[in-house]
């Protein structure tokens, strides 16, 4: 099991505190193609988050390969976000200063690897992900598509166990959404990626093998999709 | 922390993204530093130009001159007038220990100086050999009067370097020509060319110096003259030698013991101390400041540091989510703060240090200024400003690092 969650609760505390997870209890393989699908307040970004070592639960376990990821000092987190997990924001999140092949670079820098083998390791991912020609370029010069490439390569720059996507098409027009979706689905099936997508869009979780439903700060069904059938292909096509 | 060209190329991609925001910050820094070296070098500068006054002039000299009485003593009325004499400065010297350089110096004023058809009317001083121990001369050109001038009563003169432009009008070297002083032949040996801020009976610029012993005979002086001159041996305690002069004399002229206008006497010690402790108040001044002026300007970093990290809260989560520690980002922030410091103000060293140069040749090239006047700043005052300006970096830097320390990669997706 890569990813186990027993019992995981968060509550936010404000003027009204609010119980946002109320007892999670997961496992994700590795290799596993999953999306977790929810409406918005249902909790799946606050699930996210813990996921993604960016924030505490209250109570319950949460082990990634065999490790508890709990009370980490904020160094300790860094470095397992560092090596474990890649990120893919909807708003892509690169570095408006940095071109393509820097922003790529950046994980490996904060890991203190050397300038020279960094650029290499960079330019290998922008490769595969066809974008060798404009690793030079600046964010603002590229497409949304293009963006979220970057984005892309750049959480698997550091060969990270699992890969948090979320709702990783959020920004894009449905052509492009296809397409990185379909990039995902490949990265998964090639490199045997342990991907999780967060999402509130039939049509994107369609993609995954595996769609978890979230509701009001629990689990609900867990919906195989190997077939991926999920949603009925209408003349609208797949996304959207 | 590594060493990573890439943390400098950040600093600068950052600092230039806003080039006049670094700028209008930069230059608060900039314009303390400037201020502080400026203001420095320039108290510099005046002190060069103040102790030119005094150049030459020992700074232990001790001058007695004298006064009427203003108290009857010994069956003598008060208001009496009385002289020094050349029995004086024997019984001192056998006297008073502490006593190192005693010597006498007497003027006629007004006496008219002339060499061809130029005339020039002069002080014309009698001195001994001696006193070059309490003022030495500058000398243009010869020598200054020396054991043999004096004991032999020499018609010799070293003349003032108005005396000599006056008299030669063409700036030659007048040793060897005989001028003529009052009614007397006198063979010029030398030129002194000091300027000084200090006269004593009259500036030296404008004087004739002629033997004592000489000039005691020529214009029938009787051993007497009107100012003594001395300094402390080396060691000694001036105050006390002082002291023991003072009772001396009275004993000697028979003036009442607790007469203290009758014998006026000048240390020059006190004046140095004075002008001396003036500069270190006008330094202390300086420093309070200029020292205010940077640290307003530090201010101003750390202000703009503060937005900037505002401004930059999602680059920093993102920073943050993929792996960078709190550390991290405490030490980027840290060093583009001391980055921006040390730029502006190495710029406030050039350009402070360049105006002072060029303020040191302009003075130095003044007539009535020698030259060799300078404004500089010391090396250890740049270093010293070098240090300061890194501590201020770090400073300014630090609040809007810890800020930005505390930025939490879940707040900077919530941003947006």
């Amino acid at each position: 099991m890569l990813i186990e969650l027993k019992d995981v609760n968060k509550t936010y505390f404000g003027a009204q505190p609010l119980h946002v997870l109320k007892g999670i209890n997961l496992g994700i393989e590795r290799g596993e193609f999953v999306s977790i699908m929810g409406a918005s307040g249902s909790g799946k970004s606050t699930l996210l988050n813990i996921l993604g070592i960016l924030d505490n639960y209250d109570s319950g376990e949460y082990k990634i390969d065999g490790k508890l990821i709990r009370d980490l000092s904020e160094a300790k987190a860094a470095e397992y976000r560092n090596k474990m997990i890649g990120f893919i924001f909807q708003s892509y999140n690169l570095i408006g200063f940095k071109t393509a092949v820097e922003n790529v670079e950046l994980p490996l820098f904060y890991q203190g690897i050397s300038r020279h083998k960094r650029h290499t390791m960079a330019m290998e991912y922008l490769e595969r992900l066809g974008l060798k020609d404009w690793a030079g370029h600046y964010p603002n010069e590229m497409s949304g598509g293009q963006k979220q490439r970057v984005a892309i390569a750049r959480a698997l720059v550091t060969k990270p166990d699992i890969i948090l996507a979320d709702e990783p098409t959020g920004a894009l027009d449905s052509k492009t959404s296809v397409e990185i979706m379909d990039l995902l689905k490949d990265l998964n099936e090639k490199d045997k990626l342990t991907i999780i997508v967060v999402t509130h869009e039939s049509g994107v979780a369609n993609y995954t093998n595996k769609i978890i439903h979230i509701k009001d700060g629990v689990i609900g069904q867990i919906e195989e999709n190997r077939a991926h059938d999920s949603v009925k292909f209408g003349s609208e096509g797949p996304l959207k | 922390m590594k060493f990573d060209i890439d943390r400098y190329k950040e600093i600068i991609d950052t600092l230039s993204r806003n080039r006049s925001r670094t700028f209008l910050t930069g230059f608060g820094i900039f314009w303390g530093i400037f201020m502080l070296l400026i203001m420095l070098g320039g108290g510099n500068g005046l002190k060069a130009i103040l102790s030119q006054n005094f150049a030459g002039f020992t700074s232990d000299a001790v001058i007695v001159g004298t006064n009427r009485t203003t108290k009857p003593y010994g069956g003598f009325k008060r208001d009496r007038s009385w002289s020094l004499d050349q029995t004086d400065i024997e019984a001192i010297k056998a006297l008073v220990p502490e006593s190192g350089i005693v010597t006498m110096m007497d003027a006629e004023w007004g006496g008219s100086i002339s060499y061809d058809e130029n005339t020039y009317n002069g002080i014309i001083k009698g001195l001994s050999y001696e006193y070059a121990g309490v003022e030495s001369p500058q000398l243009l050109f010869g020598r200054s009067l020396n054991e043999v001038d004096c004991e032999q009563e020499r018609k010799v003169c070293v003349i003032g370097k108005r005396v000599w432009s006056n008299l030669f009008p063409n700036e030659e070297d007048p040793t060897g020509k005989y001028i003529k002083v009052k009614d007397s032949q006198f063979q010029v040996i030398g030129v002194d060319g000091r300027n000084s801020g200090i006269n004593i009976n009259g500036s030296p610029d404008q004087s004739v110096v002629i033997p004592y012993n000489l000039m005691n005979k020529l214009y029938n002086k009787g051993g007497k003259f009107d100012i003594l001159c001395m300094t402390a041996k080396e060691g000694a305690d001036s105050e006390i030698m002082q002291e023991k002069v003072r009772g001396l004399l009275c004993r000697r002229h028979t003036i009442a013991p607790d007469d203290k206008n009758a014998i006026m006497m000048l240390d020059t010690k006190k004046i140095f101390t004075i002008v001396d402790n003036l500069f270190k108040g006008v330094n202390i001044l300086v420093i309070l400041v200029g020292l205010g002026t940077l640290l307003a300007g530090a201010i101003g970093v750390s202000n703009i540091m503060m937005v900037t990290v505002k401004e930059r809260t999602t680059e920093i989560g993102i920073r943050r989510a993929i792996g960078a520690t709190p550390k991290m980002i405490l030490s980027q922030i840290i060093t583009e703060s001391i980055g921006l410091t040390l730029i502006a103000g190495m710029l406030g060293i050039l350009f402070s240090v360049l105006i002072l140069w060029g303020a040191g040749n302009i003075v130095s090239s003044m007539p009535d200024i020698s030259s060799g006047i300078s404004f500089q700043i010391g090396f250890w005052t740049g270093i010293a400003v070098l240090a300061l300006l890194v501590v201020l970096g770090v400073l300014a830097g630090l609040a809007p690092a810890l800020r930005a320390m505390n930025i939490k990669p879940v707040d900077a997706m919530r941003e947006e």
